[in-house]
């Protein structure tokens, strides 16, 4: 694996019986890069982020975040990461102030500390007023809100967000987008999958396509021939807009 | 019509597939136990059972449209009328107290308890369809407890205290706390079986402790820096919370050792076969072959308890082993 990465991966392959989700990726990701991971649904985005965070084992090949390899040393990777996973895994019977100070004291963050980021982090993100709300009475956006500020409570080396912008309202976006600038200044690395282009092309320092489950582009966006949008559809899927006869056309 | 007709017709599928109460009571160890064991003294049991069903049973069908839904539908006021008097139908439990009702012109059954049952369902039926669901603010209160599993443990507690074990327990419970109180003479064994029985509503609960969290919880589980022991032991620290104080006025020792030995069993097909939980329903465990295994364990370690009082301590060993073990194995697991 390279020196100084904190994301690595091998030839890392992942197979649901005869389809093949990932394969034979090969990655490696600086300290304090952000790295959109792009393609189309079922490219194999979240499944590569369930590997690299340890939810799912791989069929062949090998990853390590923060140097570690993370079949070896799930724990000890754990505690390092923040993960904003897919389905965002939170609980219905707690509430959204409750699923910070699971966090705090799960990451063995003193108490003092996550009472002061628990009200920071709901204050930076517009959730105040829904800190009591338990998650199963949350809007989709709010859950959203919650698992971001779940995956920074602890301040983690490595960040993997699973589509942190779909569902935001702009103003937190910016908010999350600004957040994130900053702790990758302070050298946290994150890994962020989206399908939101215009947030990716000014928030990310690394862009990766995918196209069913292989990687056909690994650069840095000052490396990229043309605009992220054209350039992902010249690689990833162009649109085709098909005429539908029957929209707008007089009701029988 | 035909727009009427094709609602009520989605909806009654909706309403039968959504209908898992009765099949819940398959795979539950009381509704086993009352079975196999318990012939004789069924009435009374399945008087309880009646009860704590009848509850979630009574809910309005018209509650499985989405209210922004129906209200974007294009239906005139006489079929949004006409839909509100055919819905309830759907209901089978409409139809048994329309019956009842037959009954009790017939003299077969007192008004009195025809009264009582219709007065549940209305109950039922009438809650369920407030815009706000009571369901989700019940029980929501919580102590803190002391360690970094504080917030897991308070989830867990609420998790069981939507399952309908729990209530069955609790009513079992007050039964028998209730004939103490009015000084009625039981024989010591009643306490220790009466014991057993609460341990035995809640035991299902013990074969599927991650049935309520879900996809998403599973995933958090999964990313949490936990050891498997730590997660099944904030589990296990909500079951007895529930276990013991239920027991405490009976046979406390009885209570605790069953809770253990339930534990024990129940750990590994709630690692090994996580089982999906409805809210408001009876747990369903693993399978018939686990709940008797773990009926058994329970009865043999109440008995034996009871003559020799010391045998708890080797209940929690066996408990602690199991802990440890299966902890061990919910590391291993991960998604498919």
């Amino acid at each position: 694996m390279l020196q100084g990465s904190m994301i690595s991966c091998r030839n890392l392959t992942r197979r649901f019986g005869d389809s093949t989700a990932v394969n034979d990726l090969t990655l490696d990701i600086p300290a304090g890069a952000i790295c959109a991971f792009l393609g189309p649904n079922g490219a194999g985005k979240s499944t590569t982020v369930k590997m690299l965070t340890g939810l799912l084992a791989p069929t062949s090949g090998q990853a390590e975040v923060c140097g570690l390899d993370v079949a070896a040393n799930l724990l000890e990777i754990k505690r390092r990461i923040g993960v904003l996973p897919e389905d965002l895994g939170l609980f219905d019977d707690l509430t959204v102030e409750e699923h910070l100070l699971l966090t705090g004291a799960v990451y063995g963050v003193e108490r003092s500390q996550t009472r002061a980021r628990t009200d920071q982090l709901l204050h930076a993100l517009s959730l105040e007023h829904g800190r009591h709300t338990f998650a199963a009475a949350c809007s989709h956006g709010m859950r959203k809100k919650t698992a971001f500020a779940m995956a920074l409570l602890p301040n983690p080396q490595v960040l993997f967000l699973d589509e942190p912008f779909e569902a935001i309202d702009p103003v937190t976006a910016k908010i999350m987008r600004e957040l994130l600038a900053s702790v990758a200044r302070h050298g946290v690395t994150v890994f962020l999958t989206s399908h939101i282009l215009s947030m990716v092309e000014r928030i990310a320092s690394r862009i990766v396509m995918i196209r069913q489950g292989s990687m056909v582009w690994n650069s840095t966006v000052a490396e990229l021939p043309q605009s992220l949008e054209d350039h992902y559809f010249d690689l990833v899927e162009s649109p085709v807009v098909e005429e539908l006869e029957w929209l707008g056309s007089p009701r029988s | 019509m035909a727009r009427l007709a094709a609602i009520v017709r989605a909806l009654g599928l909706a309403y039968r597939r959504d209908w898992t109460a009765f099949q819940s009571l398959v795979g539950n160890n009381f509704f086993l136990a009352t079975v196999f064991f318990m012939g004789k003294a069924g009435g009374f049991i399945y008087l309880i059972l009646g009860l704590v069903l009848l509850f979630p049973l009574s809910t309005d069908p018209m509650r499985k449209i989405p209210r922004s839904r129906l209200a974007l539908w294009p239906l005139e006021p006489w079929e949004h009328r006409l839909l509100r008097l055919v819905s309830p139908w759907i209901n089978p439990m409409t139809w048994v107290i329309a019956g009842l009702a037959i009954w009790t012109a017939g003299r077969t059954i007192t008004v009195g308890l025809w009264g009582l049952i219709a007065g549940i369902f209305a109950a039922g039926f009438l809650l369920s369809d407030l815009p706000f669901a009571p369901a989700q603010s019940l029980w929501r209160p919580m102590p803190n407890f002391p360690g970094r599993l504080n917030q897991l443990v308070r989830k867990n507690l609420r998790e069981i205290l939507s399952t309908l074990d729990f209530y069955c327990a609790l009513i079992l419970s007050l039964s028998t706390i209730g004939f103490r109180i009015a000084g009625v003479a039981m024989p010591g064994e009643a306490f220790m079986a009466m014991t057993l029985l609460v341990v035995l509503a809640l035991a299902s609960y013990a074969q599927c402790l991650f049935g309520l969290d879900g996809a998403g919880g599973l995933a958090r589980y999964r990313l949490l820096p936990l050891r498997g022991w730590q997660l099944l032991a904030a589990k296990d620290a909500a079951f007895l919370l529930v276990a013991i104080p239920l027991t405490l006025p009976m046979a406390p020792l009885v209570g605790a050792g069953a809770a253990c030995m339930a534990l024990a069993i129940g750990h590994s097909p709630a690692v090994h076969r996580p089982r999906t939980q409805t809210r408001w329903r009876f747990t369903t465990g693993a399978s018939i072959g686990n709940g008797m295994v773990q009926i058994v364990a329970m009865a043999m370690a109440a008995s034996t308890i009871w003559s020799y009082p010391a045998v708890v301590l080797v209940c929690v060993a066996a408990w602690l082993g199991s802990l440890w073990w299966y902890g061990r194995e919910l590391e291993k697991t991960r998604e498919e």
